[in-house]
């Protein structure tokens, strides 16, 4: 049983431990929040050629501080007949699973809440229960177009989380173990796992995408969508807790899973000698995730849902199960070495990044078939 | 003082008796599915209590339980997709009603 | 002071939870809650399993009863409006205490012969994944075979029943 600081009872300390992790994870999920939306806005702002909130504190980085009291002090309009407990259930449930992952990221060499030997699969466990929170969030509303944006949305997530996983197994293969800690230990030095698995980096970033609802598959939160889809009734600060709190955690989560498990997590230069080093390095280069999801949220436009799910169902499952396929064909033939795996991988990125006009050719034939069809049909 | 493995047995037992129940009283068709799953569960409560008791090396009935998890979710998929087509032939959920062949 | 009392609280607690939520799902009306309530019942089902040692089967249930099966469940519910007074079959509005009575009768004996069992073996370290995943690709690897194609049998079973063919529902509709 743990002893406490200070000889404290293992009764008091317990619980109290408890406690002050949950207040340690609330406290980084709102400042990263907090963060990530200021820099979001900036970051929008320079790729756009503007300037971005520069008015509230110096370069406007109190800007977030002044919309989340806003968002608190506004009144609690709830329509009326909205079902009372889920409507207000509902942001919970969006919110809990996401702060339930934070337990298992690892931001040091002993620094991580707990290390689950499943780490990888209680991470795919908590995104999978935030599809729930968004159909009741979306149902509650007594809302036609809250509905169909809840149920819009909740096709997507379960359809992503499927590449997302597969993506992930692939990892799990060449590393021969689940838990985040023995992943992050797995890459010695410099060579880290984007350059043993790069396809299944690919793979795995657009599916997070989708999950998190970034661009280009926000379609359920976009405004000029089903008006906001399947947040329309929620305003203050439970739209704050659904959208703000939850969409950023969830982005942050994200991010680390990829550092750690192709960019080496914590390991960077001086880390042996000053473990607590390795807080800042993980810290930058889930930063440097975060951005880069950024820039590309200023830079495409949005997907279709149509064009989201043919992409998912047709483009990126298929894509997944050859990449598993091939890694774990080579990872039993060559079980010494990870040469065979990154040039397979690498190749299949080639592949993947060169056949996109051939594709894009062919459906684009297929379409211009259709259409004259249905011209010639209607015609006559 | 740890959990006797009658404990979770007996809870097993009444998630059963109670999906059971459910099964047989409840009108509306998608409830008897929820009511199934309930079932379903209790067996693999029952299975993962005993291989922990009893075949703690490799774990047999856990293993069983991963193809109950499996065959679950497929039942529940073809048994909606069946209750979702007849529905869409005449919108009753009622099974009380579904009682005719033709049309 | 030693811990012990926690595991007995937890499990009272977790069982409270596992019948409450089902004893909630036959009985109540709102169809909603009561798949809501369903969701509650599986994730207490997955305290237990952790409580076993079998953290890996707890995850599994979370990730597919409540991550999907409940979704599903939800989705059916929203596309089947139920319209009628009282969601019990007849027999059962007007003789529920014989009901009741049935039920009891076979399932407390069976509770009660549940309690003679001893107490479990303590879980074996390492979590459970291992034996697990050596089991199901060694010794079991044909069954999980069957598994998946029973799967694929499934998702497409689910795809046809569902299909709509729209030319010959239009051609209908023209005639």
């Amino acid at each position: 049983m743990p002893v406490g600081p200070l000889g404290l009872d293992p009764l008091f300390w317990a619980p109290l431990r408890l406690i002050i992790a949950v207040a340690l994870a609330l406290f980084l999920v709102l400042n990263g929040a907090l963060l990530q939306i200021y820099l979001e806005r900036k970051i929008q702002a320079i790729i756009q050629d503007r300037l971005g909130p520069y008015h509230v504190g110096p370069f406007g980085l109190l800007q977030t501080f002044a919309d989340a009291i806003k968002l608190i002090a506004k009144e609690d309009v709830r329509a009326r007949a909205t079902d009372p407990w889920f409507f207000l259930a509902a942001p919970a449930l969006v919110f809990c699973p996401m702060l339930a992952s934070w337990v298992v990221l690892p931001f040091a060499q002993d620094i991580v809440g707990v290390d689950l030997n499943i780490g990888l699969l209680y991470l795919t466990t908590l995104g999978s229960m935030t599809v729930l929170g968004i159909v009741i969030a979306g149902w509650a509303s007594n809302n036609k177009y809250a509905l169909v944006g809840g149920l819009r949305s909740a096709g997507q997530l379960i359809s992503y989380e499927i590449p997302q996983i597969l993506a992930l197994v692939s990892v799990a293969l060449v590393v021969g173990s689940l838990s985040m800690i023995d992943i992050t230990r797995s890459q010695a030095g410099p060579l880290v796992n984007v350059f043993v698995l790069p396809f299944s980096f690919l793979i795995y970033f657009i599916a997070a995408l989708a999950e998190t609802n970034r661009t280009p598959f926000d379609l359920p939160e976009a405004e000029s969508e089903l008006v906001a889809g399947w947040l329309t009734e929620y305003s203050g600060m439970r739209w704050g807790t659904m959208l703000a709190l939850s969409e950023y955690g969830n982005v942050t989560v994200v991010s680390s899973i990829v550092t750690t498990l192709w960019f080496g997590g914590w390991q960077g230069p001086g880390v042996d000698a000053i473990p607590l080093l390795g807080v800042l390095w993980f810290t930058l280069k889930v930063y440097g995730v975060i951005v880069v999801m950024m820039w590309i949220r200023a830079t495409l436009p949005r997907l279709r849902i149509d064009q989201l799910m043919t992409f998912c169902w047709l483009g990126l499952i298929p894509l997944a199960l050859l990449n598993i396929m091939v890694v774990a064909v080579l990872a039993l033939a060559f079980p010494d070495t990870k040469i065979p795996i990154a040039l397979a991988s690498w190749l299949l990125v080639i592949a993947f990044i060169a056949g996109v006009p051939f594709v894009q050719r062919r459906r684009l034939a297929l379409l211009r078939a259709r259409a004259s069809a249905s011209a010639v049909r209607a015609a006559s | 003082m740890t959990v006797p493995l009658g404990a979770y047995i007996a809870v097993s037992v009444g998630l059963f008796f109670i999906g059971c129940a459910g099964v047989l009283v409840r009108r509306n068709a998608v409830v008897i599915l929820m009511c199934v799953e309930l079932m379903l569960n209790a067996a693999n409560l029952a299975l993962v209590a005993f291989s922990r008791r009893f075949g703690a090396v490799d774990q047999r009935g856990s293993v069983f339980v991963i193809f109950v998890f499996v065959i679950a979710a497929a039942e529940v998929a073809v048994g909606l997709a069946i209750v979702l087509s007849a529905y869409r032939n005449r919108p009753v959920i009622d099974v009380d009603e579904i009682h005719q062949m033709k049309g | 002071m030693s811990f012990d009392f926690v595991e007995p609280v937890v499990f009272a607690v977790l069982a409270f939870g596992v019948i409450g939520a089902g004893a909630a799902v036959v009985l109540l009306d709102r169809i909603t809650a009561s798949a809501l309530l369903m969701a509650l019942t599986f994730l207490c089902m997955a305290g237990m399993f952790v409580l076993l040692g079998a953290e890996t089967i707890a995850a599994f249930q979370v990730l597919i009863y409540v991550g999907a099966i409940t979704v599903l469940i939800l989705f059916g519910v929203q596309f089947t409006k139920q319209g009628g007074d009282r969601s019990y079959a007849l027999f059962f509005q007007k003789q529920y205490p014989l009901a009741a009575a049935l039920v009891a009768a076979v399932a407390i004996p069976v509770a009660l012969f549940a309690f003679s069992f001893t107490a479990p073996a303590p879980p074996p370290g390492g979590g459970d994944i291992r034996p697990l995943a050596t089991s199901v690709f060694t010794d079991y690897a044909f069954a999980f075979e069957v598994a998946s194609v029973l799967l694929l049998a499934a998702m497409v079973g689910a795809i046809v029943l569902t299909t709509r063919d729209e030319r010959a529902e239009a051609a209908r509709r023209r005639k």
